[in-house]
């Protein structure tokens, strides 16, 4: 089992003061390969994760799922269609009763929609992932954190997240 | 966007939460982890009774036939179909309220979010059996309904309202199965946080090994708002495609443009209903009183009351047209609706679903909950009986009068629809003892934010 690196965890109780040090810590040297923790998706956070990872690329899998379950939904009823032609009110098969293969567009589109959004979702959250690491509890309750690796309780960065308004400092 | 302008401690104090962020999770998950109240296991145990009771009563019926269901010309579509219509309805407002007013950014959602989408889910996983039920050899129904091409290579008819439907239910169940878990996922992992032993380990499981960090966050909020935005139509284009099943037909008394409004309507208000009716006992039995707040219910049945004014539109356009187009079959059976054998039940449905609720027009009455608890119940037995209503006045009478007849519920009918609400009511109060019943991280967002130019106003307030 790969061995996990330890490093200092800094929790916070207030927002605000969480916000600033998340935002601060972005781009500062020695604080490569941080990560910052909620138990909620604050805007405040929101805005620091958009500035840090730029917008999500979950919005292209689930255009491209939507495109191709609009694709499949169009393209199965008239196939079928094509392979055993069924008049149906005097109307004959295929192209020429393609108008109720809207629904089946439609319905596709949002099935294959949702199942690649939950799908990037996943994948770019690095879910399912049963070797995740649960620093502290309180981490889905009511405190924040940032984590920073390969660190000690007693080094630079862990005196600026004190001074950042960090309450608590343990080394995980 | 301006963090700012959201960050001020004007802008986060509110007097009506009594309660701070970090009450949120000993509250509402203290009832998933301690004893709930004794009342739980009565209606959980009288839930399970009448499920069973639908069991036996389906398993007979698949034993000895459709002929135990009564079933016969001119009705085929009895009450299997009306229940099939009116839990499909009532697994309307959860994606309605979980995704709509999502976009909306309607506030007073965040705290019945999670009992609305779980009503969904549960609700149109009951109403997927009615068709089942009503085709007789359940065996065969996947063969009949999806897809697949029979001994002659002859596929389904695409253009039959039922294949419709199959496709419309099945995605929304999909979708709407997807949008709860999507939710519950942050909030199984508070679960696993706070669990030990065998529960920790279900709980991991369930949560992927969710961590709260931001990039997590970040996706999964890009990812949630894409699914609101998914679901929003497909919400309301469910139950029109559920009116088509009707109102593709040349039945009179079903052939009518204003179906598909008039069944979303009536669809929401029966859903919006039946959230009022979870809620109000769930929040007594495990003491959400502090996260479910009496503004929010009242929000809810504002909706159901708008809900039933539009409703109450519908059933006044529906019998003008069929008077004002001359057509007199359509006129009849209208006039068979409001006078003749059946008029009971179409009495009770305007009753319940436009006369009553006009009481919550009042706010003495929208905040007194036990009255409000009965006009909702009695909406859901109207917004039945409207479906009976539809289904039965058609079919008994149509344009030939030597096919005429009487219809009414067999006693294995009866059993199954009681059996269909214990069904429902215990995969309910099932999910409310193992999950969280109001979104954690969601009803921390409308809560005040915990920030500290508010502590130490706050503070200074009490020092004063």
């Amino acid at each position: 089992m790969q061995r996990q690196e330890s490093g200092v965890l800094a929790l916070f109780k207030h927002l605000d003061e969480f916000a600033t040090a998340a935002r601060l810590v972005q781009n500062k040297s020695g604080f490569d390969g941080h990560q910052v923790y909620s138990y909620a998706s604050y805007h405040e956070l929101m805005d620091v994760a958009e500035s840090a990872y730029g917008p999500s690329p979950v919005r292209w899998l689930t255009l491209m799922g939507s495109l191709v379950g609009c694709s499949v939904g169009f393209l199965m009823p008239t196939l079928m269609d094509y392979d055993w032609p069924l008049v149906v009110g005097g109307k004959t098969a295929g192209l020429n009763s393609a108008i109720p293969n809207v629904i089946f567009m439609f319905e596709l589109f949002v099935l294959f929609g949702a199942l690649a959004t939950i799908f990037g979702m996943l994948w770019f959250g690095g879910l399912a992932n049963p070797r995740a690491r649960i620093f502290d509890p309180r981490l889905t309750d009511d405190h924040f954190a940032i984590y920073v690796p390969g660190v000690l309780m007693d080094s630079e960065q862990s005196r600026y997240l004190r001074s950042l308004g960090a309450l608590e400092l343990k080394a995980v | 966007m301006n963090s700012a302008a959201t960050t001020s401690p004007a802008s986060v104090r509110d007097d009506r939460w009594k309660s701070k962020v970090s009450d949120v999770n000993s509250g509402v998950l203290g009832g998933v982890i301690a004893k709930p109240h004794p009342s739980f296991y009565v209606a959980l145990a009288l839930a399970a009774f009448c499920a069973l009771l639908g069991g036996v009563a389906w398993l007979l019926q698949i034993i000895f036939g459709m002929g135990l269901s009564g079933l016969n010309s001119p009705v085929y579509w009895g009450v299997y179909i009306t229940n099939f219509v009116f839990w499909v309805g009532i697994g309307h407002a959860g994606t309605l309220i979980s995704a709509i007013l999502f976009l909306f950014r309607a506030k007073w959602r965040n705290s019945i979010n999670r009992s609305a989408e779980a009503m969904t889910v549960f609700a149109v996983m009951t109403a997927g059996l009615f068709p089942l039920i009503h085709v007789g050899r359940v065996y065969l129904a996947a063969y009949w309904m999806a897809p697949i091409p029979n001994t002659n290579n002859l596929w389904v008819n695409f253009r039959s309202p039922l294949i419709w439907d199959v496709f419309a239910i099945s995605t929304y169940l999909t979708v709407s199965l997807l949008f709860w878990y999507m939710g519950l996922v942050p909030d199984l992992a508070s679960l696993r946080d706070r669990s030990r032993g065998l529960r920790r380990f279900v709980y991991g499981l369930l949560s992927f090994g969710w961590v709260g960090s931001l990039k997590q966050w970040h996706h999964y909020e890009t990812g949630y708002a894409l699914l609101a935005a998914l679901a929003t139509p497909l919400v309301l284009s469910v139950h029109s495609i559920v009116s088509w099943d009707f109102a593709m037909s040349i039945q009179p008394g079903w052939h009518t443009t204003i179906f598909p409004p008039y069944f979303v309507a009536g669809a929401i208000l029966s859903g919006c209903a039946m959230v009022y009716t979870l809620v109000v006992p769930i929040r007594k039995m495990f003491s959400l009183e502090h996260f479910i707040k009496e503004d929010h219910l009242e929000a809810c049945l504002k909706l159901t009351l708008l809900t039933s004014s539009i409703v109450a539109y519908a059933y006044a356009v529906e019998f003008f047209i069929a008077w004002y187009s001359g057509a007199f079959y359509e006129w009849s059976i209208f006039k068979l609706r409001a006078y003749g054998p059946y008029s009971f039940y179409f009495w009770v449905m305007v009753f319940c679903n436009c006369v009553f609720p006009l009481l919550l027009w009042s706010k003495r009455v929208r905040r007194h909950m036990a009255v409000s608890m009965v006009i909702c119940v009695l909406i859901n037995v109207g917004m039945w009986f409207e479906r009976y209503n539809i289904i039965i006045s058609s079919l008994v009478e149509d344009f030939i009068p030597g096919s005429w007849g009487h219809y009414q519920p067999s006693l294995t009918e009866i059993a199954i629809t009681v059996g269909s609400f214990g069904w429902f009511f215990m995969w309910f109060l099932i999910f409310v003892k193992f999950f969280p019943f109001v979104s954690l991280s969601e009803l921390k967002l409308v809560m005040p934010k915990p920030l500290k130019a508010s502590d130490q106003e706050l503070s200074a307030q009490t020092s004063s």
